[in-house]
């Protein structure tokens, strides 16, 4: 039962600060950084008018998210910002799938990752707010409907962070808890089986989608 | 009683509370997700399939906020209690109500959604990628309270 809230960490001590860094969140994200890279050389190596598997599966994937994005960003945007969603959701995908190996961590079970990728997501979505409205047609919209509705309209734009990065940490780090309350109770070797298919391919799965399908969703928003 | 006690009496109440309330707001969900499936079935058995599939996507989504229930009230029951503190009786009956009550919300409101979008399916098959998608990010919105819930009994259970 130790396994719940614990974190194996990394302490340096470097001129007198103390630095502690994640072992194996920073390992599992540097695995899966490999293994997209190993599927990327895979896809595009020796390219051919019939596609082998590999290409095949890649231009699957590819066109599906091109589609996605062309519907909610427009063709001009669409094509400038699917190759960020693209990698967004298949990083995603291997970092819910990854702990369906025994000894593995998924890297978002730890709430640095997904904050990490939920802060990016609004620096993205407001960044090309302003490139595309201007800075001063951005700031006026904070001020609508009525001018003091502007703080309001601030903790909104905040609280998307939070609710995005915490629905992926939550779902995944429940299901890893669950898994292990579970292992615990029951010694059994059919019922945790079942329950890593359960939460790690079906809700990671969908949990990847909605994560990739809202940082679309808010960039969408800011540009209209 | 002396303070571990107390501590473990206000963990056990607040681990129930989590996940008898909890449970209501999911599991009303999923019903309304299921009937609207059963209803679209039976006005197009053709798109069977697709109807099986939205459900137990709606469905799943639905159920999160009792899974976060379910983790709030492992956490209390399965905690350490061997350094203990006063502040933590009321900490840990809030977290538990918190998350508990926070999640009725939500599990039913994304049950609705899940649902209507079963029943646009049955009457409308040729747009079902785009009403999948917009209940994904229609249930996901609709989430966001029973998230904030999960934040403050995070908070009350590791900060205090």
């Amino acid at each position: 039962m130790e396994g719940i809230g614990k974190v194996s960490q990394w302490v340096f001590h470097l001129g007198g600060m103390r630095i502690e860094l994640n072992s194996a969140t920073l390992l599992m994200t540097w695995l899966i950084m490999g293994l997209i890279l190993v599927f990327t050389v895979l896809a595009t190596r020796r390219r051919e008018m019939v596609p082998g598997p590999w290409q095949h599966l890649s231009e699957l994937l590819v066109g599906w998210i091109k589609d996605l994005c062309v519907d909610a960003l427009g063709e001009q945007w669409g094509k400038r910002y699917y190759p960020l969603i693209c990698a967004l959701f298949i990083f995603l995908l291997l970092c819910n799938w990854i702990g369906i190996i025994p000894y593995m961590d998924e890297p978002t079970k730890d709430l640095n990752t997904t904050l990490g990728l939920g802060i990016m997501g609004f620096f993205i979505a407001h960044g090309t707010a302003i490139w595309v409205k201007g800075p001063k047609t951005y700031i006026t919209e904070y001020f609508k409907p009525i001018f003091f509705l502007m703080p309001l309209n601030v903790v909104g734009e905040l609280a998307k962070v939070v609710s995005i990065s915490f629905r992926l940490f939550g779902n995944i780090m429940g299901g890893s808890i669950i898994i292990i309350v579970v292992s615990y109770l029951a010694y059994g070797l059919i019922l945790p089986p079942f329950l890593y298919a359960f939460f790690g391919l079906f809700v990671g799965t969908i949990q990847a989608f909605v994560f990739t399908v809202l940082t679309l969703v808010y960039i969408a928003v800011q540009i209209r | 009683m002396d303070v571990t006690d107390w501590v473990k009496l206000a963990a056990f109440i607040g681990a129930g509370l989590s996940m008898g309330f909890g449970a209501i707001g999911s599991g009303a969900g999923e019903g309304i997700v299921g009937s609207k499936a059963c209803e679209g079935m039976g006005r197009q058995p053709a798109v069977a399939d697709e109807l099986l599939r939205t459900m137990l996507v709606g469905q799943a989504v639905a159920e999160s906020t009792g899974i976060y229930s379910l983790v709030v009230a492992l956490l209390l029951l399965f905690r350490d209690f061997s350094v203990v503190r006063v502040i933590e009786v009321p900490a840990f009956l809030a977290a538990g109500l918190c998350m508990g009550l926070g999640a009725i919300g939500p599990g039913v409101g994304e049950g609705i959604v899940g649902g209507k979008a079963c029943e646009a399916i049955a009457r409308n098959p040729e747009t079902s990628p785009v009403i999948v998608r917009t209940m994904l990010v229609g249930q996901a919105v609709a989430e966001s309270t029973g998230i904030y819930a999960l934040v403050v009994s995070l908070l009350l259970i590791f900060v205090i």
